[in-house]
């Protein structure tokens, strides 16, 4: 039922005891959604996080004139939520939808705690996201405050090597914080570097 | 000889749109049994069946793409598709035209209705198939082929039965006009009522049909209606196919390259480390630039 979710514990390197599996079968719950549809809403209480078992979802804010601000991508083996809603009991900030139909395995607040209790292996796996997390937030923040247009792109496509395909390229434009002319300008520059026709 | 058999006959699936500008029916690799290794070294079918499309100021179609790894084969039965390319190519499959592309390293690129038939509106019908390549052509240089109607070569059947064009591969001795990399045969039988046509392809090659037109008998027994793919057993070489009403039919047979298939969305390679030298050639610009 939730073996996706299951293999990816696993390859990070957690042993799935038979007590383990019986708490991810008890408390998880699967959903199917279709492209648009929406999972948080600004104003709302997040209570979930959301691993993507397939397709892609993303996280982004609306600002006051109406314009989008994609915080993040999540495709397969993503996880993604609104931490500062779930964990403080905010009202959220962020939406969450998804940006092609997708499969979500809906977790509920307190899991990651309660298998942290139990599973040593869990808690090394649970640091480490976490600290990992934090990791690319500061890279995030430095990037966006320091770095040209092209750096950002660069750093991009490391972190999501298929996402130019899958989406529209203002949402590219859109999560590094650049108009969607400048993006072009940069793969029209790489493009004029790099492409070499037969 | 002895007689190849039907294994399957498929109805057309549910149709989805690629873009805004092809409602296709996905028979190869969606379709029941079709998958990609059962049907190599034919990877993808999609049909678009006859479909009105209104007139329209903006030309509908699909965006900007790459490709790597196959050929794309375009044939146009109703409908004009223009093309074009981050090399600065492109051109116009007009009806009863195909184009034999050759991806191979790398084509980025865009198809959408042809202008002036945008404007006007109209039938608009196409299949679009993938042929994979082998390993060792795979990273070869693109190319086009884009063949029109008078230059494709045919057969003329007895009883005036109607006619055979022969896209690629042979029939009855007759060569076809796109070269292959592999063994592929690629035929559009074009058959007056009561005409009948016999095929004989090795008994290895994994073979079908789609009618695109009419009804026909397959080996006088089964009756397939338009729109309905039939897959044919690998065993036996030979069948036949009569036709109920003045029909077109679309053959196609090919030798399995049978080497490693990984395929992500319009990459086909033979392992996942070529997929992913593929998604970073393609970010970083060695696919070229084309605008949407």
């Amino acid at each position: 039922m939730f073996d996706e979710i299951k293999d990816y514990f696993r390859g990070k390197s957690v042993e799935l005891t038979p007590e383990i599996e019986k708490i991810i079968d008890d408390s998880l719950e699967r959903r199917s959604i279709k492209k648009g549809d929406v999972l948080l809403r600004q104003g709302e209480n997040c209570h979930h996080t959301f691993f993507v078992a397939k397709g892609l979802l993303r996280a982004y804010t609306i600002d006051e004139h109406g314009k989008e601000h994609l915080l993040q991508f999540a495709p397969e083996n993503w996880l993604i939520s609104d931490r500062s809603s779930v964990l403080f009991d905010g009202i959220s900030e962020q939406f969450i939808d998804a940006v092609e139909d997708s499969e979500v395995i809906l977790i509920e607040t307190g899991f990651f705690e309660k298998l942290s209790e139990i599973s040593p292996g869990f808690q090394r796996f649970n640091m480490y996201a976490l600290n990992n997390h934090i990791r690319h937030l500061h890279k995030r923040i430095n990037l966006l405050i320091s770095a040209s247009a092209e750096v950002r792109y660069m750093d991009f496509i490391k972190l999501y090597p298929d996402i130019l395909l899958r989406v529209p390229q203002w949402m590219i434009a859109s999560y590094l914080g650049i108009t969607p002319e400048s993006l072009s300008r940069v793969r029209k520059e790489l493009a004029r570097k790099n492409f070499k026709p037969g | 000889m002895q007689t190849k058999n039907i294994e399957l006959v498929l109805a057309p699936p549910a149709p989805h749109m690629v873009g805004d500008g092809f409602r296709v029916h996905n028979f190869i690799p969606g379709g029941y049994h079709l998958d990609m290794q059962r049907m190599d070294p034919f990877i993808m079918l999609d049909y678009n069946s006859k479909y009105y499309f209104p007139a329209t100021e903006r030309s509908r179609g699909v965006g900007v793409h790459p490709h790597r790894g196959f050929e794309t084969v375009t044939i146009a039965y109703h409908g004009k598709v223009a093309h074009h390319d981050s090399s600065g190519g492109g051109g116009v499959i007009e009806e009863g035209d195909v184009q034999w592309m050759t991806a191979a390293s790398g084509v980025l690129h865009k198809e959408y209705h042809e202008e002036e038939f945008a404007k006007k509106g109209g039938d608009f019908q196409m299949v679009q198939l993938w042929v994979n390549l082998p390993a060792k052509d795979k990273m070869s240089a693109p190319k086009y082929q884009s063949i029109n109607n008078r230059q494709i070569a045919k057969v003329q059947l007895e009883n005036d039965g109607g006619v055979i064009e022969v896209i690629a591969g042979d029939y009855k001795m007759t060569k076809g006009t796109a070269s292959t990399f592999t063994p592929v045969n690629l035929l559009n039988a074009k058959l007056n009522e009561g005409g009948t046509a016999l095929f004989n392809f090795p008994v290895n090659y994994n073979t079908a049909l789609l009618v695109i037109e009419g009804k026909v008998k397959v080996n006088s027994e089964e009756v397939v209606p338009t729109d309905h793919f039939v897959l044919f057993q690998n065993e036996g070489v030979e069948f036949t196919v009569d036709a109920l009403e003045k029909s077109v039919v679309l053959i196609l047979s090919g030798e399995p390259i049978n080497e490693p298939i990984v395929a992500h969305g319009p990459f086909v390679m033979n392992t996942r480390e070529q997929i992913l030298e593929a998604f970073n050639d393609y970010n970083t610009g060695k696919f070229g630039y084309l605008e949407d």
